[in-house]
């Protein structure tokens, strides 16, 4: 008894230490998914549920702090509706536009390395002053672009300070800085399998063929992760309205995140913000199901053919 | 091979030539309108105002005025700006790493009780979007533990993960690594720390370089943090300084393109250096996930 009884004491000693190891590598991790996380998650619906201002005591008040977003605030609707338009072009144009450069770069020539490096040069420039920068460029007498629709005939534009054009103004700012994206399509490009084009070479495909019915259902898991990430980001979009146009003209950029921090870091409407954090919040996991349920439909992936 | 294939076959090479030849022009054209932006940006700040402002513009400077960058240098206050940011950035470089390290070291390798729950807990934060925690966790900084004007809210969330993604990220490289490895240690007699500092570590190393990679972009871009936490102007980070210079000085465009080069030049080298962490960090998050 003593002697089969005697391994599996050490084997359960050597378990608990184990585990005790793992709790201890775990720490700050548990702490902040409680403190940093899933608590603050919490406390967002809490707080959205008062009138806290941040000097008075906070009273509970229900739903009003939403009802009031969805029906008198004077910010709500356009906001929601400018970061919408923002985030769709902004999406769409960084997706084709990286989508094609990859597939250049994935081509046979000189010098790949560096042109990679060069698309993704944007992308590790601070936020800030990359808005700043193009400012100038958008400068309403003597930016660069109004220089050149002056050149081709045109009228000069006013870009970030007209409500019709600062949010494509932005979102180009946005495509120019998606260099992230191309190195991710470039990775995925060169992992498809370089058979399947030889076989469908054989066969006649041509180009278009070939990119419609090997590439892009090849690429269709890396595009779905690309189209999440660059989603998330663009719905969340805040720093032009900070840097640059405060939310203006109008309210023409008056993106989600940065209403939330207008109400509560300069209105100080704490509960007011907290209601309308929740909101966005809705909003982005609406479009992150949404993304995720349909792409079980559309996204390739090896051995789904027998289904 | 019959003189008709083989005519057949050059022709296809040649068409390929083409094909690539003109490639290259056009992946040429799109890195000059691409790096267009910098170049304007960088030689209107080496001009006087009144050439600016010139129709129509020209491509360079007439003679380059580094000395702009002198002026700019005295309202435009870059080496503390660099400084403070460099006091952010290094410590949660580091401790976002390591601790991100540890955790991906734990869901890896070590079996324990409520593993399945932490992990999920963990998966499920990676789709919980940073700006809807921003208002509690500023109360909690700022109120709760009384740390107005400060970095540490900055910096200590990094000393807790790093972040369910890097966590992510450092679990799938280390699942990578034959077992056998370890458990070779193991019969010599090595603990799980010793296993993880002298043979996962070693072995991890452009993992981890590519986390502290991504916490440093993080940091870098990041504005809306730094401005609800960091208040007063001799604690201003790179960001917020050429934030608030641009406001300051509205019309003058030659002093405000030499401050927003110099909040460049520290990204541009750093990105110079790491080169090929950067694009192979970024592709380890494409394919892994």
């Amino acid at each position: 008894m003593e002697t089969f009884n005697k391994p599996q004491q050490r084997r359960s000693r050597l378990h608990s230490n184990e585990a005790s190891v793992a709790y201890i590598c775990l720490i700050p991790a548990i702490l902040g998914l409680i403190f940093l996380t899933y608590l603050p998650l919490l406390g967002v619906l809490g707080i959205s549920m008062t009138n806290w201002t941040g000097l008075k005591k906070p009273e509970f008040i229900g739903f009003s702090n939403y009802i009031t977003l969805f029906t008198t605030d004077p910010y709500m609707k356009d906001s929601i509706l400018a970061t919408l338009y923002f985030a769709f072009l902004s999406v769409a144009g960084s997706m084709i536009y990286s989508l094609f450069i990859a597939m250049l770069l994935n081509r046979k020539i000189p010098a790949r390395g560096f042109f990679r490096a060069v698309f993704y040069v944007p992308f590790v420039l601070p936020a800030a002053a990359i808005y700043v920068g193009w400012s100038w460029l958008y400068e309403a007498n003597f930016g660069f672009f109004n220089y050149l629709l002056s050149e081709i005939g045109l009228n000069k534009v006013l870009f970030i300070a007209d409500s019709n054009y600062v949010v494509p103004s932005l979102s180009l700012i946005s495509v120019w800085l998606s260099g992230n994206l191309i190195v991710i399509f470039l990775a995925g490009l060169q992992n498809v399998p370089s058979v399947y084009h030889e076989a469908a070479e054989m066969d006649g495909a041509n180009g278009w063929n070939r990119f419609r019915h090997i590439t892009l259902p090849c690429m269709t898991p890396i595009i779905f992760y690309n189209l999440l990430l660059s989603l998330i980001a663009n719905l969340q979009v805040v720093t032009p309205a900070l840097a640059l146009t405060n939310g203006g003209p109008g309210n023409s950029s008056r993106f989600m995140t940065y209403l939330m921090y207008d109400q509560a870091f300069v209105n100080y409407k704490l509960g007011y913000a907290c209601a309308t954090t929740f909101i966005v919040f809705a909003i982005l996991a609406a479009f992150t199901a949404v993304l995720f349920k349909t792409s079980k439909r559309w996204i390739y992936s090896e051995g789904d053919d027998d289904k | 091979m019959s003189d008709a294939a083989y005519s057949r076959f050059k022709s296809k090479k040649r068409s390929e030539r083409t094909i690539n030849a003109l490639t290259l022009l056009i992946v040429i054209v799109f890195a000059l309108i691409v790096l267009f932006p910098i170049w304007w940006i960088f030689r209107t700040s080496l001009m006087t105002n009144p050439e600016i402002y010139q129709y129509p513009p020209a491509l360079l400077p007439k003679n380059w005025l580094f000395s702009n960058y002198e002026k700019t240098m005295q309202i435009f206050k870059f080496w503390k700006y660099l400084w403070n940011t460099m006091i952010i950035i290094v410590p949660s470089c580091l401790g976002g790493t390591f601790t991100a390290t540890l955790c991906g070291y734990a869901f890896a390798r070590l079996r324990f009780r409520g593993k399945q729950l932490i992990w999920s807990l963990c998966v499920g934060s990676m789709l919980l979007p940073a700006m809807v925690t921003l208002i509690p966790l500023y109360i909690g900084w700022t109120r709760g533990l009384g740390l107005q004007d400060s970095y540490l809210p900055l910096i200590l969330p990094y000393f807790c993960g790093g972040g369910a993604f890097n966590i992510f990220l450092i679990r799938q490289f280390i699942l990578s690594i034959p077992r056998e490895l370890d458990q070779a240690a193991t019969i010599d007699g090595a603990g799980y720390f010793r296993i993880l500092f002298s043979i996962i570590m070693p072995a991890i190393k452009p993992a981890m370089i590519v986390v502290a990679m991504f916490i440093f972009i993080g940091l870098w871009n990041d504005l809306l943090q730094q401005m609800i936490y960091i208040n007063s102007s001799d604690k201003y980070t790179i960001a917020l300084g050429i934030t608030n210079f641009k406001g300051q000085l509205k019309q003058d465009w030659s002093m405000t393109m030499a401050a927003t080069c110099l909040s460049f030049a520290p990204g541009v080298i750093f990105y110079l250096i790491g080169q090929k962490y950067f694009v192979e960090g970024i592709t380890l998050t494409g394919l892994k996930n």
